[in-house]
Formats: C-alpha cells, sequence, structure tokens
C-alpha cells in the first residue's frame, strides 16, 4: 500500500473513503425500497449489501458531482432484476412494453364511488405494502421512488432507463392501480361498502 | 387550460414537473375550476397518505456489515495489482531467458503518439471538459484515484481542454488535453517507475533536468521518469514550448509532494 501511494496513486482505503462518504448516506433510502420491493428483510439487506459492493467495484466509473443517489438506486434496482430473474419469473421488455400500452389507454380510479375523506380512513397500517406487492414490477418500482423515496422524474428515468414519458405513464397507471388495491382491502376490511 | 389538458398533467402537475407556463396555466384552471379542484385535492390527498408511510431505517449492523465487505474488497483490490505485477515479472524473466530478440516491445512513447493522435481525432477527446486544473485533478482523484498535476499554462496561451482516463501498459493512465491555438498538446502520465536511459530517443537537459526527446510520426514527444511515474508531453509545438510545459509540470509535482 506504501508503494502505491509512492507512486502518487490513491490506495483502496482512499477509494472506500470516498465511497463511504457519498455512498452510506443512502443506505435508508435503499433499504426501504428494497424491503418494499423484496418485502423480506432479509433478502432487502442481502440485496442492499450486494448494490454497495458492486457500487464499490465500478465507483471508478460514477462521475462525481452527477447524482449519486441516483447512480445507486439504478444498481440496486439491477440487483433485484437479476435476482427476481434468476428465480425463473419472466420479466422482460416485451411484459412493459405491454403495460405501457395498457396503461396509455386505461383509466383506473379505485376509489371512485366513495367519498375520498372515507377512503383514506380505511387505509390501515402496511395496507400500502400489501398494495403494492400487488403492482406489476414496472409500476410498483415506479411508485415507490416516486411517492415514498420523492426521486424526480429525470431520476427516475435515470434509474428505470426509459424516457421520462413513459416515467410519466407508468406513474399514473402505477398510482392508480395502488388506489384500486387499497380499495378493494377497505371493503374486506368491511369499512367500505361493495359499490353497487 | 381545459379540464382535458389538466386531466392529461395530473401527474406532473401535482409532481411539480410541468414547466412554469404550463404550471401557471394548470393552476389558473384549478383556481377557476371546482371540478378539477376536487380532483386534484384527492389526488394530493393520496399522494400525502403514501408519503405518510412509516420510513423505516437500516438496521445497524447492515451498515457496519457493508463497511466491513468494503474494508475487504478494498484491502484485496490494493494486494492484486502488486500479484499481477509479480505474476507478469516472473513471466518476463522467463520470455528473457527464452527469447532474448523479442525482449523490447513498442516503446511507451509510440503508444502515447498513437493515443494522442487517436484521441484528438475524436469529436470530443476528454471524458471531462473543463478548463480549470483544480476541477480536473479532483476528477482524476474521485474517478480513478488518481493524484495527478494539472498545471496551469494559460500564462503561455496554452489553454487546458480536459482530461480523460487512458489505458496505457495495462495500467490507469492520466491523459490531459490542452490547446494552444488549433494546436493540440497532450500529457500523459503513466504509472510506471522507471529511469530516463529507458526511454529511448536524444537526452537534453533543460533546467537542470533530464528529458528525452524523440519525433515520432510527425509530433515531438518530451518525456522523463521519476521514479513514481513516466510522463511524456507529445505535440505538434516545438520542443521549446514542450520542455518549459514539462519543467511547470515537474515544478508543480514537486511543489504538491511537499505539501
Amino acid at each position: 500500500m506504501a508503494r502505491r501511494r509512492l507512486l502518487g496513486w490513491a490506495t483502496g482505503e482512499d477509494r472506500r473513503g470516498e465511497f463511504e462518504e457519498v455512498a452510506l448516506v443512502h443506505l435508508d433510502a435503499l433499504y426501504r425500497s428494497a424491503l418494499r420491493m423484496t418485502q423480506n428483510r432479509a433478502e432487502a439487506e442481502d440485496l442492499v449489501q450486494e448494490t454497495y459492493l458492486r457500487g464499490f467495484r465500478s465507483f471508478h466509473r460514477f462521475n462525481p458531482g452527477t447524482n449519486c443517489r441516483a447512480w445507486l438506486f439504478t444498481i440496486l434496482r439491477n440487483a433485484f432484476r437479476s435476482r427476481w430473474r434468476r428465480r425463473g419469473h419472466e420479466l422482460v421488455a416485451a411484459d412493459a412494453a405491454t403495460l405501457d400500452a395498457e396503461s396509455e389507454s386505461a383509466t383506473v380510479d379505485g376509489a371512485a364511488g366513495h367519498p375520498e375523506d372515507e377512503f383514506f380512513q380505511t387505509v390501515l397500517h402496511g395496507d400500502v405494502d400489501r398494495a403494492l406487492k400487488t403492482l406489476p414490477l414496472p409500476f410498483r418500482e415506479v411508485v415507490i421512488l416516486a411517492d415514498l423515496e420523492e426521486l424526480s422524474y429525470k431520476e427516475i428515468a435515470q434509474v428505470v432507463d426509459c424516457p421520462i414519458g413513459t416515467v410519466m405513464s407508468r406513474l399514473s397507471r402505477g398510482r392508480a392501480l395502488l388506489r384500486q388495491a387499497l380499495g378493494r382491502f377497505g371493503r374486506e376490511h368491511g369499512y367500505l361498502k361493495k359499490p353497487e | 387550460m381545459n379540464c382535458a389538458e389538466l386531466e392529461g398533467r395530473l401527474h406532473p402537475f401535482l409532481d411539480g414537473e410541468l414547466d412554469v407556463a404550463e404550471m401557471s396555466e394548470a393552476d389558473a384552471h384549478v383556481t377557476e375550476c371546482p371540478g378539477c379542484r376536487g380532483r386534484v385535492a384527492r389526488e394530493r390527498e393520496f399522494r400525502q397518505l403514501l408519503r405518510r408511510q412509516p420510513r423505516e431505517s437500516a438496521p445497524p449492523e447492515l451498515g457496519e456489515r457493508i463497511r466491513a465487505r468494503i474494508g475487504r474488497s478494498a484491502r484485496w483490490a490494493a494486494v492484486r495489482p502488486w500479484l499481477a505485477a509479480s505474476a507478469a515479472a516472473a513471466v518476463a524473466a522467463a520470455t528473457v531467458l527464452l527469447l532474448p530478440a523479442l525482449r523490447a516491445p513498442t516503446p511507451l512513447v509510440s503508444e502515447l503518439v498513437d493515443k494522442h493522435i487517436a484521441f484528438t481525432q475524436m469529436e470530443e477527446p476528454a471524458e471531462l471538459a473543463s478548463g480549470d486544473p483544480e476541477a480536473v485533478a479532483r476528477w482524476f482523484r474521485e474517478r480513478a484515484g488518481l493524484r495527478v498535476t494539472v498545471p496551469d499554462y494559460s500564462m503561455a496561451g496554452i489553454r487546458l481542454i480536459g482530461a480523460r482516463i487512458a489505458e496505457a501498459r495495462e495500467h490507469h493512465a492520466s491523459y490531459v488535453l490542452y490547446e494552444k491555438g488549433h494546436t493540440p498538446l497532450s500529457i500523459f502520465m503513466v504509472p510506471i517507475p522507471g529511469r530516463e536511459a529507458d526511454l529511448p530517443g536524444t537526452r537534453v537537459t533543460y533546467r537542470g533536468h533530464e528529458y528525452v526527446t524523440l519525433e515520432r510520426k510527425g509530433y515531438r514527444t518530451v518525456s522523463w521518469a521519476d521514479g513514481q511515474a513516466t510522463f511524456g508531453l507529445v505535440s505538434m509545438l516545438d520542443y521549446d514550448a514542450l520542455l518549459e510545459c514539462a519543467d511547470k509540470l515537474r515544478a508543480g509535482r514537486a511543489r504538491e509532494a511537499r505539501l
């Protein structure tokens, strides 16, 4: 290590310090999102750890001054998707494309017919996470990034690697689906009347 | 803006993602249309419901575990090049014994001239376009862990254009591009220690330091090694200018080493 320093090069330790400084501040946000994607604590922890290791190894490619949070979310998403695929879940671009096409034409309003205040009172603790789980992955991820982690459209477009227009339509459809699912839980809890 | 137009922009409107003009048009419509006002209020409330969700923190031991893993990875990264170097040295020794005639590879300087030609022909030769020496030095440090001296030659009318990370002799090398008028000047630093004698060309002394000059493919080069790294300047500028630049770089590097 001393020899490397003599050569005028930063050691792994220097790089490590820099990485920890810019990347570890996003640990909570990454963990929360991983938890919402996997719905499993042990797996979320594992996924976040993998994200940081991958990030550290490719840190030389990270452009300082650009958005570290979006960069880390991109790595998290890719790691999640490769695990997802390894488990035999089919998640190919074609699926997302079909869903996008549907979302262009469909309108969903889960709370239709219910007074809004009644609807919100029926949402129980844990319902949002349960409802998120019912969303197809391309919608779930944009809703998590926008509404729970408050990333901008531009950041989301970078993370999910698609145009901003697609982010917008997935977000609109995703929120509508989420609302619909929450309405369904409300009816199950018996707080909301079934639509006549 | 009418109701249908607002509906189409509802989400970007609520997320504050419309441009200023559209934002104020949407605002104006919502103010005067009770139907849309209700719609916006409902969506807003839904958004708040989502944002009110518990914001869990990562378990403290997860952070510790990640730090430890990164630490192990960093230590391994520090050791790896030396393992590779000793393996390469073993191969080199064997090669010298068996095939002494193949001992001399292409001189490093020729490689640098080829890179100079390739980079300066690119539409955007610099990965980082910047005229600020400090920003360039910081970029090398953060991007590739390279400590690079980036002299300011603006007093001599030589403008800093930017930088990139190059590969030379299987090492990350720093590449800094300057321009005098339309004549590019490339400065490389390759982290391989060597002695001046290892560099082919004419030995010259300039302000008490030894350099090697060599012309390749119509470009002039000035190179030297300081026991830590090998430096090469490539340009069509004359030798006086190149030696002056080299001397400034050397002085800057010595100054930084003292700090």
